[in-house]
């Protein structure tokens, strides 16, 4: 099944509880942390691990496992394809 | 002075069986059998095997509770101390940050699967309910307080406690902290990915987590004059205590460990020691990836080229949280009596990063003088030094001085309205004084706005309103609570037990800690000297105003946000339903208030002074005279016109109160007027935090001195002197 980013970006809003932005809002390959961006930081990585996991299944033990997966909404939308593929 | 010991850990009850763990290298980390965890069984823990009614713990009371009352039994009688001949003078400070979680896990387990109410156990929720117990079960009458600053809790409360004997408010001090195992800890840190599935390692290269333990750990606290009176058998002298806070993120270290520094800087100062002094330094050593790097930057920057032996030893009794603090400075003592230094077991890779490795087996030295690290979430740090009895004691002149009020930020009072009462819980409705949707939110961040809960938010725009940043000027923040972020834990526990586990909510765990208003006040406010979050019930805001004037007192900072928050939440409207403890003039409110305080002289502007605060227990039955005397020692009753009291609320202390402003006349040589505040903001435990505005309004309006007076069921007193 194909990961669909608008989708993605939707369940990133929820579990999140970004408030007064809508998916359009976000940039495909803008970064989710850091500065330029959703400004997210460490607590939001771990929600985001529950959301994968609820979600799409994927579990991730340890969080560097996730970090480059977690630089923007394509490279999120790659590794759940990558994942979910194996 | 240390006079005597008490400790419970994974690895042994008893100073004698944890040390003679720790010279075997036997870790107490096993797998969880105190409750059942479907998503995170396999992870070893710290936990206590041994029955603990069965050491002679009380029946009544949370597990934590017990952990504290078995330590504070083998404290006492390691001192061979009668505290019934000095109870005014004998008091009790604790750490404690998951107080009766454990016990009240079982009752949110047996609402949401089996529907059933069953609200004994709740009844230990608070984590001030330790220090309630000790100091009832044991007659101390002296200050009593909890700090919930997380895992420096334990330590802070021995700083705490050594303050209080340096002021002069009592001769003897039990000082530590108990914390039990809980579903919302051992899920809330594994959430984080903060557990190491092999059991801590701390500075090891691999390392991948802490591990989690519980036990309780208490000190007892003598003054130089005191403890040589009776001839007590001194084991320790605690003779330097840091605090300091990051002001940096809500869960992570600084990565450069600038608090940490900070705070191991202060406690040499106190101790008027220089860093080559120090012989061993108990780290804090969680096994965290961030923590132990940031911890070496920090012992890198206070030691240079020259660190010290050290050793983390969580490994030994995991990690306890708000005991941990207190455990650690035990084994520190043990250090010093032994002349022997505690390996760190778990450490086997050295990590180039770290730069430095801990001793990894135990050693005999010649120990004069050791330290011991404790840092929190929200970056709140804790630093104690240890030397052996025979140092010379350094002497510092207690001082008083009134302190200026220079800001006050007040959510609240709440209005009258219908609180329906949610799920889990049976419907029902109470009638309420909310504070409503909150004014001023749009001063808060995004990030703030989405993260945190309602409390939050209200300490946040209160302190907003009290004080303006300044950053030549250090700033201290202490703000109280009673019952902690409520909505947030609860949300986390429900959530928990109704999904086993499976969808667990990191963000929401950091929030469900007592101090989290505090430490996001300090990261918003940019403060960087103290950071606490007493708690005790109705005096929760007076233990908070206490903690900022010590730091304007002793010069550790020059500003202090000192305040108390509590907010409306269904678990304890539906309690006080049960129990028909809610009524027409008995209304259960909400609200926060934050106060900014300076040094006189400091201030440009004052809204008014404060010229005492005093903290104690009440003893059972209550009588008035003798509290009217305590009163009347404490504070100049000549400059006073108004007592302002808590009536209003508990009925059953209704009549104490009264009991009291009849008694005072007498004693001042003048008539007193007695107003009451709770009729306004309704009922909670910080209610009093309230009070306080409503005090510095009284006093500047009819400049005359207000006496805020403040009594808990449970026993706690209080008492702040207001002059305009």
């Amino acid at each position: 099944m194909e990961i669909l980013p608008e989708e993605l970006k939707e369940k990133i809003i929820r579990s999140l509880n970004l408030q007064d932005i809508t998916p359009a809002q976000i940039d495909n390959d803008a970064p989710l942390f850091g500065a330029g961006g959703l400004e997210l930081d460490s607590i939001d990585a771990l929600e985001l691990v529950v959301m994968l996991e609820k979600e799409y299944g994927i579990v991730i033990k340890d969080i560097e496992e996730g970090r480059p997966a977690f630089k923007s909404v394509n490279t999120l939308v790659v590794f759940i394809a990558a994942k979910r593929s194996t | 002075m240390v006079t005597g010991l008490g400790i419970l850990t994974a690895s042994g009850c008893g100073v004698d069986e944890v040390w003679k763990s720790i010279r075997a290298g036997e870790s107490g980390l096993r797998p969880l059998t105190l409750f059942q965890s479907p998503r995170y069984g396999q992870v070893p823990v710290g936990q206590i095997q041994q029955d603990l009614i069965a050491l002679g713990a009380p029946t009544h009371g949370s597990r934590s509770d017990q952990l504290g009352w078995l330590a504070a039994r083998d404290a006492i009688g390691d001192a061979t101390i009668n505290l019934s001949e000095i109870a005014d003078r004998a008091g009790v400070v604790m750490g404690c940050s998951v107080g009766g979680s454990f016990d009240s896990e079982r009752f949110l387990t047996t609402l949401i699967k089996q529907g059933k109410m069953r609200a004994r156990p709740t009844r230990y929720h608070e984590c001030a309910s330790v220090v309630d117990l000790i100091a009832n079960e044991f007659g101390l009458l002296g200050p009593g307080m909890a700090v919930t600053t997380a895992c420096s809790s334990g330590a802070l409360a021995i700083a705490t406690a050594a303050e209080m004997i340096t002021a002069g408010e009592a001769d003897v001090m039990l000082a530590g902290g108990a914390d039990s195992l809980s579903r919302m800890t051992w899920a809330g840190f594994n959430s984080l990915l903060l557990m190491d599935a092999a059991g801590c390692r701390p500075f090891d290269a691999k390392r991948a987590g802490t591990s989690l333990g519980e036990g309780a750990a208490i000190l007892i606290l003598e003054s130089e004059e005191f403890a040589q009176k009776r001839g007590a058998k001194i084991l320790a002298r605690l003779t330097g205590w840091g605090t300091s806070c990051d002001a940096y993120h809500t869960t992570a270290p600084h990565p450069e460990g600038t608090g940490a520094t900070a705070a191991m800087q202060a406690a040499l100062k106190r101790a008027d020691l220089e860093p080559a002094a120090i012989d061993y330094v108990n780290a804090h050593g969680t096994g965290t990836r961030d923590n132990d790097l940031a911890e070496a930057k920090a012992l890198k920057a206070v030691f240079g080229g020259r660190v010290p032996p050290f050793s983390g030893t969580k490994h030994f009794f995991g990690h306890a949280l708000a005991a941990s603090g207190a455990i650690e400075a035990v084994v520190c003592i043990a250090a010093l009596r032994h002349q022997e230094i505690p390996p760190n077991p778990g450490f086997h890779t050295p990590d180039p990063a770290i730069g430095l490795e801990p001793v990894t087996k135990l050693e005999r030295a010649s120990l004069m003088h050791v330290m011991s690290n404790s840092f929190g979430f929200g970056g709140n740090n804790a630093v104690l030094i240890f030397s052996r009895p025979e140092t010379k004691p350094q002497t510092r002149p207690p001082q008083s001085s009134p302190m200026a009020i220079t800001g006050l930020g007040v959510i609240g009072p709440g209005a009258i309205c219908q609180r329906e009462i949610e799920k889990p819980l049976p419907a029902g409705k109470v009638v309420v004084r909310s504070c409503g949707a909150l004014a001023d939110s749009a001063w808060l961040t995004p990030n703030q706005r989405r993260r945190f809960g309602r409390m939050m938010q209200m300490a946040l725009i209160a302190a907003r309103h009290s004080h303006t940043p300044d950053p030549s000027q250090r700033l201290a923040v202490a703000i109280g609570t009673g019952l902690g972020c409520l909505e947030d834990a609860g949300m986390f526990l429900e959530n928990l037990i109704s999904k086993d586990e499976r969808e667990p909510m990191p963000a929401r765990f950091p929030n469900a800690v007592h101090n989290a208003p505090a430490a996001q006040t300090a990261i918003d406010q940019g403060a960087r000297s103290l950071n606490s979050a007493p708690t005790m019930g109705e005096i929760s805001f007076e233990s908070a105003l206490w903690q900022g004037m010590c730091q304007l007192k002793t010069g550790e900072a020059d500003y202090a946000l000192a305040g108390a928050v509590d907010e409306l939440n269904k678990y304890p409207l539906a309690m006080g339903r049960r129990w028909k403890y809610w009524s027409e003039r008995n209304v259960p409110g909400e609200g926060a208030m934050v106060a900014s305080l300076t040094r006189v002289g400091n201030s440009t502007t004052t809204l008014a002074r404060v010229t005492a605060v005093r903290l104690g227990r009440w003893r059972k039955p209550f009588d008035a005279e003798r509290e009217a005397d305590w009163i009347a020692a404490a504070v100049d009753l000549k400059n006073v016109e108004v007592i302002l009291s808590g009536a209003g609320g508990w009925p059953a202390l209704d009549e104490n109160y009264s009991a009291v402003a009849a008694a005072l006349p007498a004693r001042a040589g003048r008539t007193l007027e007695h107003q009451t505040y709770k009729q306004l903001c309704g009922e909670f435990q910080s209610a009093s935090a309230f009070g306080f505005s409503v005090a510095v309004q009284m006093a500047r309006e009819k400049k005359c001195g207000v006496l805020l007076y403040t009594l808990s069921p449970r026993g706690g007193k209080a008492i702040c002197v207001l002059q305009p």
